[in-house]
């Protein structure tokens, strides 16, 4: 029996059997790349019992639907690292898992293959969860790695949090890319498990310790040290008029002293804003007052002792008083200025002042210089003072910003986009759409091969690509096809059309937490897609009652109205539904003897959207019924050289096709979708809404990221 | 010996609300389900986020849990078989109820990540819009039965209960209930569709399984104190009185997941607002009415 990837370090008998047992029967699985490609490819997750995780952290199958595009398999990488052993992966159709490990089951591209694969990890996982030796993995895509570092000391370096060698001071967290830049080594147990929503993971990951790296570490700064002794006396770092013939602590601040040599060095490191509290020093006071520390004044204590933040002994009042209006700048926020830095300098605090946007909150905002009002405690930081330099929202309240990467498989958002929320609170400051690059079409190959890459390559509409390499290389070619395989054939994109709507229809719900409807409408999808004329008529009640419940549910009214909306869209069904009656269907002859009329509606917002997709998937049922046959387009014979052009209503709005035929091959081809003109409407669309609003809206778009930039 | 039994009681209500609740949300009834996934998820890893607030990451479901208990111990299954009949019961439940928020904020905020902090911001966000909607028909019921003490409570209403003596109380105390246990429609500190699970987005393995079981708790907890309040607790004929509470108790929790199965997500703003202006107001009226009634009609 095969090993599993991704089992859990431990040996499988009693307890841990009947867990494992447990396990093979609750399979959650985190589709990639996402329930709507999925759909779209024919599988039915529902019918074959499989239940979705939101979040990868909560899933045990990484179930990858067929092929993927390289970015998204990285990412897929970083999915995989975030899921917590025992993990597997089932793997459908020919797909090149980039990064990923090999899968634990492959199997073909099918609901036939999706249920006997589940069946494979289940016997997988009730054999092998658990396994004496388990295997690492590192997602290249997490080169960001946190290590620890002292802010007097910058060459200090340390896997693990703890104390300065040399001074005492606690370390402090910076995040560096790439793989050990220092040269040593020890990151062979951090799984980096990156966030998806981009906050870096988790160590603690039945990781081997890297104590013995960190002992190594220590050991060759007090090689350093050791050297510079010979020649030196000792300084202390903090207060340069404290000298002496051997080693010791400082008597003011207990640091360690350094041989003056290297302090001299600090100096040339940055940190000439600690000379600022040379400048203070004052004659050696006695310990009478309080204790405060000479970084934290708002750390005070009645008794001599350690700072609870950065471990520095705390010093008497009186000598710390003048540190207190130095002007640290923050230790930990981006924002802050090199105004807000104080005296300047600070090279250290400088180098971990690029932290990740998420660990801001535990940032103590700039200790500024606080003026001394009667009535309040010095060192009170009025709130005006806390966030200083910080963003400030339309509303006047000044919060901390953060981005937050959303998608490519976001739950909520159509699958591949990937999108960077700039959220002020709950509600979005900006937003910014990642491109998704699409694998390239081919060019050199015979139509037919063409026509089917290209239906691969946007896999939300394939019939209609298809349809529209059939007609470009009609244009370029000179040939028609017979009326009544021109009418079948504009019923297969209507079929398609009805599908796709139903397949939006079933994110939007699960999306807004309605699961029965969603499964209800993606079941009805599986129905459509693939359906004969008369079969979709069969289906036509049951459509329109679901069509009915969709529209009439209660509170989908105020879940919908008045959200995204938007006019100054010019194509597709986001247009019609703000009342544009752009539909490259009118006009076209094979629509006309079919009795096409665009519909629209007006308002524009989300809930128009969900009433004109309803209405188009009703006029498609009517255009089936008009024309009585599907039939899938097919690729005619192709012979000598021609250019071609047309344009196709697809379920999203016109897609235009430029292809150039060479001595009977396709030789370039140009491919315009709605995608790109919708999506940069987004992040204007979005700005200032409820982050819950946001993605309401952008899921009434609709958008195809996979149809992007051909 | 009652604690004992009151205890297993609630076990057996969470075990058949987890039943209820993955019927609503995966469309399957498995009686077996909740216990394989629990053991499931106390198999699997327990991930700690990189730089987390560890204190609040690993207490906050314990705390979730706390509050779940503490609320339960107030409510009677029978005469006599009750954890502690304080004489200050219902407020009791109040003050157990307020950890739910403040558990919910640290497990959001613990991970140190954006989804978890959003949700538990969320939940503090509406905190207004579903605690007073729990005082203020607790207040109304307190003043027909002249007493805190939900035994009291449930022995006022023999004549009548209290879902029709004041149903707009009712319904409130029903949506607020929904509103602290984060059930859908009101999911928001935890939203599939819009926070990838929220709060709960970074648990994983038994911590989750904590978190997991307390939210249980509650769910059940609140559910007994809207039987409680409202539909006579243990009152009811043939049966004993804790099959009444039992039965009374599933039948509120199964309304509650249906309901949540069937409507979209709420928008915080329009929640807020719906709580703010009208379900304050109407919480307003019902103590005016029920004090009205309670001085005219002697039942």
């Amino acid at each position: 029996m095969m090993d599993l990837s991704g089992a859990r370090q431990g040996l499988l008998r009693g307890f841990r059997g009947l867990v494992a047992g447990a396990m093979a029967r609750d399979l959650r699985a985190f589709v990639i790349p996402g329930e709507d490609i999925a759909n779209a490819r024919g599988l039915d997750l529902d019918a074959a019992g499989l239940i979705r995780a939101v979040t990868p952290r909560h899933a045990n199958v990484l179930l990858i639907a067929g092929p993927l595009p390289t970015a998204l398999a990285d990412a897929a990488s970083v999915v995989w690292a975030q899921m917590p052993r025992p993990r597997c992966i089932l793997a459908l159709g020919e797909v090149d898992l980039g990064p990923l490990p090999t899968a634990d089951v492959t199997a073909e591209m099918s609901q036939a293959g999706l249920i006997s694969g589940l069946e494979d990890l289940r016997k997988l996982l009730r054999n092998g969860a658990f396994a004496p030796d388990i295997t690492e993995f590192d997602a290249p895509a997490l080169s960001e790695r946190i290590e620890y570092t002292c802010p007097m000391h910058p060459e200090v370096v340390s896997d693990e949090p703890g104390k300065c060698p040399k001074c005492g001071m606690f370390l402090v967290e910076r995040r560096v890319s790439g793989a050990a830049s220092h040269g040593h080594e020890g990151h062979e147990g951090h799984e980096g498990h990156e966030g998806h929503e981009g906050h870096e993971g988790h160590e603690g990951h039945e990781k081997s310790s890297t104590g013995s790296t960190q002992a190594e570490k220590a050991h060759h700064h007090a090689d350093a040290v050791t050297s510079a002794e010979a020649s030196t006396s000792y300084v202390c770092p903090m207060h340069p008029e404290v000298t002496s013939d051997t080693p010791g602590s400082c008597p003011k601040c207990g640091m360690d002293l350094v041989p003056q040599a290297e302090a001299g060095e600090h100096a040339h490191q940055g940190h000439h804003a600690h000379h600022g509290h040379g400048h203070h020093a004052k004659p050696a006071s006695e310990p009478t007052g309080p204790y405060t520390c000479p970084m934290h004044p708002e750390v005070t204590s009645e008794t001599p002792g350690s700072c609870p933040k950065c471990g520095m002994d705390l010093v008497p009042q009186a000598e710390a008083g003048g540190h207190a209006h130095s002007g640290h700048g923050s230790h930990k926020h981006h924002a802050h200025t090199p105004a807000q830095e104080g005296q300047g300098g600070h090279a250290a605090h400088g180098a971990h002042g690029q932290q990740d946007a998420h660990s801001e909150h535990h940032g103590h905002a700039g200790h500024g210089a606080a003026p001394d009002i009667p009535g309040i405690e010095p060192h009170f930081m009025s709130m005006v003072e806390l966030t200083e330099g910080k963003p400030v929202s339309p509303d006047g309240l000044v919060m901390e910003w953060i981005d937050a990467p959303f998608g490519p498989f976001f739950p909520g958002l159509p699958s591949g986009l990937h999108m960077v929320l700039t959220l002020d609170g709950d509600s979005v400051a900006g937003a910014e759409i990642r491109g998704m690059e699409a694998a390239a079409l081919p060019s050199g190959v015979a139509l037919e091969d063409f026509a089917a890459s290209l239906a691969d390559a946007v896999p939300l509409s394939p019939v209609a690509m298809r349809e529209l390499a059939c007609r470009a290389a009609e244009a370029a070619t000179g040939q028609t096809a017979p009326k009544d395989v021109l009418t079948a054939r504009a019923a297969a994109v209507e079929r398609e059309r009805i599908a796709s709507h139903l397949n939006w229809l079933a994110g939007l719900a699960r999306q807004a937490g309605l699961a029965p409807l969603g499964r209800r409408a993606a079941a009805m999808e599986h129905r459509v897609r693939t359906a004969k004329a008369d079969e979709v008529a069969e289906q036509a009640t049951s459509i329109t009652s679901l069509l009915h419940v969709a529209l009439n549910r209660s509170l989908m009214g105020p879940k919908l109205t008045g959200i995204g909306t938007l006019q100054g869209a010019s194509e597709g069904p986001v247009a019609r539904a703000a009342g544009h009656a752009s539909d490259a269907r009118h006009g076209d002859g094979v629509y006309d003897e079919l009795g096409f009329e665009p519909i629209t509606q007006d308002e524009g917002d989300a809930m128009a959207r969900l009433r004109q997709r309803c209405a188009e998937i009703a006029q498609s049922l009517d255009l089936i019924a008009e024309a009585g046959a599907i039939a899938i387009p097919v690729m005619p014979r192709a012979k000598g050289d021609g250019h071609g052009m047309a344009t196709l209503e697809t379920p999203r709005g016109p897609a235009t096709l430029h292809l150039t035929l060479k001595g009977g091959m396709v030789s370039s081809t140009h491919l315009t979708t709605p995608f790109a003109a919708l999506a940069a409407h987004v992040p204007d669309l979005i700005k200032q809404m409820e982050l819950a609003d946001a993605l309401t809206a952008i899921a009434s778009l609709d958008l195809d990221p996979w149809s992007a930039s051909q | 010996m009652s604690i004992a039994m009151i205890l297993l009681a609630l076990a057996v209500g969470c075990y058949a609300v987890a039943v209820l609740e993955s019927w609503a949300v995966h469309g399957r009834l498995s009686l077996t389900r909740p216990a394989t996934s629990a053991l499931a998820l106390l198999g699997r890893e327990q991930i700690m986020p990189r730089t987390p607030d560890r204190l609040f990451f690993e207490s906050g479901p314990v705390l979730l849990l706390v509050a779940g208990l503490l609320s339960v111990a107030v409510i009677p299954l029978a005469p006599g078989l009750i954890i502690t009949d304080l004489a200050i019961g219902a407020l009791f439940l109040n003050a157990a109820l307020a950890y739910v928020l403040v558990a919910l904020i640290m497990a959001g905020w613990g991970p140190n990540g954006a989804y978890g902090m959003i949700g538990g911001w969320r939940f503090l966000g509406q905190f207004i819009a579903y605690a007073m909607l729990i005082v203020m028909p607790i207040t109304a019921v307190a003043m027909r039965a002249e007493s805190l003490s939900t035994t009291q409570i449930v022995l006022s209403q023999a004549a009548l209960w209290n879902v029709a003596y004041q149903p707009i109380g009712f319904v409130l105390f029903v949506i607020a209930a929904m509103g602290v246990a984060w059930l859908p429609p009101i999911d928001l500190p935890t939203g599939g569709g819009d926070l990838a699970g929220g709060v709960e987005a970074e648990y994983t393995g038994a911590r989750l399984a904590v978190l997991r079981l307390a939210r249980l708790v509650i769910i059940v907890a609140l559910a007994s104190a809207t039987v409680t309040f409202y539909l006579g607790g243990w009152l009811g004929p043939w049966l004993p009185g804790w099959v009444w509470t039992a039965l009374k108790t599933l039948a509120v929790a199964a309304g509650m997941l249906a309901l949540g199965s069937r409507l979209p997500r709420l928008r915080e703003a329009k929640y807020l607002e719906l709580s703010w202006k009208l379900g304050i107001t109407l919480a307003l009226a019902n103590i005016f009415l029920v004090g009205v009634i309670a001085l005219v009609v002697p039942i």
